[in-house]
């Protein structure tokens, strides 16, 4: 009997003996960041399903090139971002996905920090119109980042490009962002 | 970090996603349908040697199909060698049970208790259902049976294939081998896909519906289940 829960790696190592209830666990540990990860990249919630099933199927399957000891997260990150990828070019679709706010906050922002209360209403709606506003690489690399909470690592695996590259366009996202916002508030 | 990307942390708490979907019981149908490298290389060697076979013993004949049964929707037929297959990869259009049977146009029948997070449907007239059971992942599709084929099985002397009662209605069962599995669409044009099913099958009808129950289970395991779905 186990009783305390399983870590990643011993799951991993289960799941490569053909154990698919660790193979389960570890879906449905990471099925919700990978679908959200993969809305963003296909911008359709039925073409980021069928990213995250087929994703979740193709790793297991390599798990064999898995390399013991390395994080999953980033893995698993670079398998299904690659399927909703490649589901957004075969799609044709190339309207950015335009974020929202969701009608009626979380549940643990009914009473929101000092923090949090400053940006609320309008000012929240300017930053996210800033966002929506920028080019497609630099608002996916924000929303990895910033929204998904995704690291440097896990943002470059999410969008299929070097570590090197998340850095600069952060860097430069970041900047347009702020000239963005000074300019709104100067007028 | 500066305070604009803590502000944009916090938007991102605030964001509106689509409802997550339960992707698992998919995943492991997927994957318990078809097995890890090493047996599909078994498989693989076990059909071409039943080829082989096959082309030194009767050369003329051997794609001949050697009997037929027919269930309501459903040909069976024994051949001497499988027609070329691929592996079967998407399970359908994934949809909530109420927009399954929109697009189906029939209620689904389901052990009782069931409630699938998601159907899967394949052109408007085969809705399948990801199950759990005790053995593991089983796959439960359904049909309303036409007036022609919507399905076709081809199967070898590897494959046993019995007819059974379910509820008194009749069915077959398939065990044994891999056999394949030919999807015609609705309109009856010749757009078919064959895929390599490498579980036992149970097809039975119910009313005015043809179901298909596939996963690694024993006939009497996969009658008990069907009695039960209503």
């Amino acid at each position: 009997m186990v009783d305390r829960p399983l870590d990643d790696a011993e799951l991993v190592e289960r799941a490569k003996r053909g154990d698919l209830r660790a193979w389960e666990t570890i879906v449905r540990g990471y099925q919700g960041l990978a679908f959200r990860t993969a809305y963003l990249l296909s911008g359709s919630a039925a073409d980021a399903e069928e990213a995250v099933q087929d994703g979740f199927v193709k790793a297991y399957r390599a798990l064999g090139r898995f390399r013991r000891g390395s994080p999953l997260r980033p893995w698993l990150l670079r398998i299904v971002s690659n399927e909703a990828r490649n589901r957004r070019r075969s799609a044709g679709r190339r309207d950015a996905l335009a974020l929202r706010v969701a009608a009626a906050d979380r549940p643990g922002d009914a009473v929101p920090s000092p923090e949090a209360a400053l940006l609320s209403g309008e000012s929240r709606a300017r930053l996210l119109g800033a966002v929506n506003g920028l080019s497609e690489e630099h608002r996916l690399t924000i929303a990895c980042r910033y929204f998904l909470e995704l690291s440097e690592e896990e943002t470059a695996a999410a969008l299929g490009v070097r570590r090197g590259t998340v850095k600069s366009r952060l860097a430069r996202a970041l900047a347009r962002l702020r000239e963005e916002l000074d300019e709104e508030e100067g007028e | 970090m500066s305070s604009l990307e803590q502000q944009l942390q916090r938007l991102g708490q605030v964001l509106e996603y689509p409802p997550e979907p339960d992707v698992a019981p998919a995943v492991l149908v997927r994957l318990d349908r078809r097995p890890f490298p090493w047996r599909v290389v078994a498989v693989a060697l076990a059909v071409l040697a039943v080829a082989v076979g096959a082309v030194f013993t009767v050369p003329q004949a051997r794609t001949t199909i050697l009997k037929w049964f027919h269930l309501r929707g459903v040909t069976v037929e024994r051949v001497e060698t499988l027609p070329p297959a691929v592996e079967p990869g998407q399970l359908g259009r994934p949809l909530s049970r109420d927009e399954a049977e929109r697009a189906v146009g029939f209620e689904l029948a389901l052990p009782p208790g069931t409630k699938p997070g998601r159907v899967y449907v394949v052109d408007g007239a085969l809705a399948s259902v990801a199950l759990r059971e005790e053995g593991g992942p089983l796959l439960l599709s359904e049909y309303r049976a036409v007036d022609f084929a919507l399905l076709k099985k081809s199967a070898t002397a590897q494959t046993v294939i019995e007819p059974v009662l379910v509820n008194g209605e009749p069915g077959l069962w398939l065990e044994g081998g891999p056999h394949t599995l030919t999807y015609f669409n609705r309109r009856g044009e010749f757009r078919q896909r064959t895929v390599l099913i490498r579980g036992n099958v149970l097809l039975w009808t119910d009313g005015p519906l043809t179901l298909r129950l596939e996963g690694r289970l024993t006939k009497a395991q996969a009658l008990d289940i069907a009695r039960v779905i209503r």
